[in-house]
């Protein structure tokens, strides 16, 4: 059996990645969100798990770094990473919309100032509609644009709504739906195709 | 003076360009026993043939230039289709029926805007269209990565009108065969059902259209899953195509380095039957990509069938160091002479009788030599005596053909 590398994504869906990963019977030494370390091993050592910044996830799985990501949709879009697709793990609901304030006029034919985290979601987006926008790159505080005039609209994950309004925004139109997804190289798919194969039916029996 | 640290040459040093030399000579050993001869094409190229033609390089990528007299021209691109042209245009003949190239190609994207070369070793077969051609180039390939030593490949086989012949049944427009084409690509399982649900098409054309990501892996199984949604005759005729492929490679004992995978679409169009990638292990983009263009040459006026393939030799060269199947070599040559200035002449006249005879020779006076350069042998030139010195014996000699005597008798 060759190893096996997965790369997760830091932050907030950790945790219910790591739950469904001890799930699938594969102990990982010390794995668990709060710590430190990067790298971890399964008991006998044929899965390494590595722990990434969530936008990379994409890029090391296609890199061929990691030969699976576990991470959020809305990263494998932004990312346009060329990887294959193949399972929803339905946690981490949530979508991606296009908010501003209630009362803004729309501008017509006009070009829309749109402030993101996800500048390529929103090209792809407002291309489709035919629409032309200029795009201003965030990392934060996304909400704000709008409210201080930066922006007409933004482009942002929305799970509950509650953040867009106590900052006075409404969502305007829905994008897409967001889930966690697992990605595999297209590599790895070719030459280490049992022992993906494998993980992927562990993973798949205990979401059951 | 302004420093330029951006050097976006890959491999520019002396170990890094043995290595390559080495593989490429690899390359070109294997493809010339299969029959094929080497050529080369132009580096400027017009750019009004590359966009004259439907369904290759995009535009954008191409790096264009103007001439004196204002017209455009592209770097090479690409070299199958200036291949195809000049085939085309001087008639097949028995010279030029089966070709190989080593040559940089070059194209930019925004994506990685360092990378704009980098070179192909590929193949190009015209004239037949027969499995057994197919075959025989897709053992070629195979043959190929057996010879650099890569213990884990796969080649994965499609066929270019099997998703083309289904699709034409289901009537989309240009944006949902662009999304379609993505999430077969991607084998995504998740959103392809709820896609395709919201299309005006027949039932049994999205069930087929759903299983084509999952046609992956062991092609008998591939086959057998594959014959239960043939819906025409030019569908049968593909899969025939597929199965006669598989029994071809099967007789050369190459079936554990296949895998099927009736969802690869290539963003070449060009492709008319089948098509295929190489991966090796740690790589995550296909090193080697080919298939058949038959209707290439119809663009030209004159159909002529081919088959051919590239392997991309920057990636290679990668995937051999990661994985470390070349042993690096340290510099050493075969004798190394010193000598005294009252000897000058008898020692350099020796080294050109050694170099003569093909040995790889080094002269120091008064043993300023450069201490990490290693040899097999030493030669001394000294008032008292010339001496040959190498680790096993230690012999006099009186003159040059006396040390080259002596050389080749250690050497046999």
């Amino acid at each position: 059996m060759e190893q096996i590398t997965i790369a997760l994504a830091k932050g907030r869906p950790a945790k219910s990645t790591i739950d469904l990963l001890e799930k699938t019977g594969e102990h990982f030494v010390d794995l668990h969100e709060d710590s430190r370390k990067l790298v971890f091993y399964n008991t006998d050592q044929s899965i390494k798990v590595i722990f990434v910044k969530a936008l990379d996830v994409p890029t090391y799985v296609e890199k061929g770094a990691a030969d699976i990501g576990i991470v959020g949709k809305d990263n494998i879009m932004e990312s346009q990473a060329d990887v294959y697709e193949l399972l929803d793990l339905k946690i981490g609901k949530c979508k991606f919309s296009v908010a501003g304030r209630p009362e803004h006029p729309t501008k017509g034919n006009q070009k829309l100032t749109i402030a993101t985290k996800y500048p390529n979601v929103a090209k792809k987006h407002f291309q489709k509609k035919g629409q032309t926008i200029e795009t201003v790159k965030l990392n934060g505080s996304v909400e704000l644009a709008p409210i201080i005039g930066l922006s007409d609209y933004i482009v942002d994950i929305v799970e509950t709504g509650s953040t867009l309004k106590e900052n006075g925004l409404v969502v305007l139109e829905d994008i897409e739906n967001i889930s966690t997804r697992l990605i595999v190289n297209k590599a790895s798919f070719a030459t280490k195709a049992n022992e993906v194969q494998t993980f992927i039916n562990q993973l798949k029996s205990a979401m059951e | 003076m302004q420093r330029y640290v951006i050097d976006n040459n890959k491999n520019t040093n002396v170990e890094d360009f043995q290595m390559r030399d080495m593989l490429l000579s690899k390359l070109k050993k294997r493809f010339t026993t299969y029959g094929y001869k080497q050529v080369r094409t132009s580096t400027f190229e017009s750019y009004d043939m590359y966009s004259n033609i439907i369904g290759t390089v995009n535009k954008d990528e191409m790096i264009k230039v103007i001439d004196t007299s204002g017209k455009v021209l592209v770097l090479r691109p690409d070299v199958t289709i200036p291949l195809n042209r000049m085939t085309t245009l001087n008639g097949l003949t028995p010279d030029n029926q089966r070709l190989f190239y080593i040559l940089d190609v070059f194209r930019q994207s925004h994506a990685e805007a360092d990378e704009k070369e980098s070179t192909q070793a590929g193949i190009e077969c015209f004239g037949d269209n027969s499995a057994e051609v197919d075959s025989e180039v897709i053992m070629m390939a195979i043959h190929t990565f057996q010879d650099l030593g890569f213990s884990n490949f796969k080649l994965e086989i499609g066929h270019a009108g099997f998703f083309k012949e289904l699709i034409q049944q289901a009537n989309l427009n240009e944006h949902e065969l662009e999304s379609l084409q993505a999430l077969i690509q991607s084998k995504n399982l998740v959103d392809i059902e709820p896609f395709l649900s919201q299309l005006n098409i027949d039932e049994d054309v999205r069930v087929a259209i759903q299983s084509i990501p999952m046609l992956y892996g062991n092609p008998e199984n591939v086959i057998d899953q594959a014959k239960s949604i043939i819906r025409n005759d030019s569908m049968k005729e593909i899969l025939q195509n597929l199965i006669d492929v598989y029994e071809i490679l099967q007789a050369y004992g190459a079936e554990n380095s296949v895998v099927f995978n009736l969802g690869l679409i290539n963003n070449m169009n060009y492709y008319s039957g089948i098509i295929f990638q190489g991966f090796v292990d740690n790589i995550g983009k296909p090193v080697l990509m080919g298939g058949r263009y038959d209707n290439l040459g119809k663009q030209f006026n004159q159909p002529s069938p081919a088959v051919g393939f590239a392997f991309e030799v920057d990636l290679l060269i990668h995937a051999i160091q990661q994985q470390e199947l070349a042993q690096p070599q340290s510099p050493v040559v075969d004798v190394i002479i010193h000598y005294n200035e009252s000897k000058q002449q008898e020692a350099l006249r020796s080294a050109y009788v050694l170099r003569d005879n093909g040995l790889q020779v080094l002269t120091y006076l008064n043993n300023k030599s450069a201490t990490q350069i290693r040899s097999s042998y030493i030669a001394e030139f000294n008032e008292s005596q010339n001496k040959l010195i190498s680790r096993k014996i230690e012999k006099n000699f009186s003159n040059p053909e006396e040390l080259l005597a002596l050389l080749q008798k250690e050497e046999n």
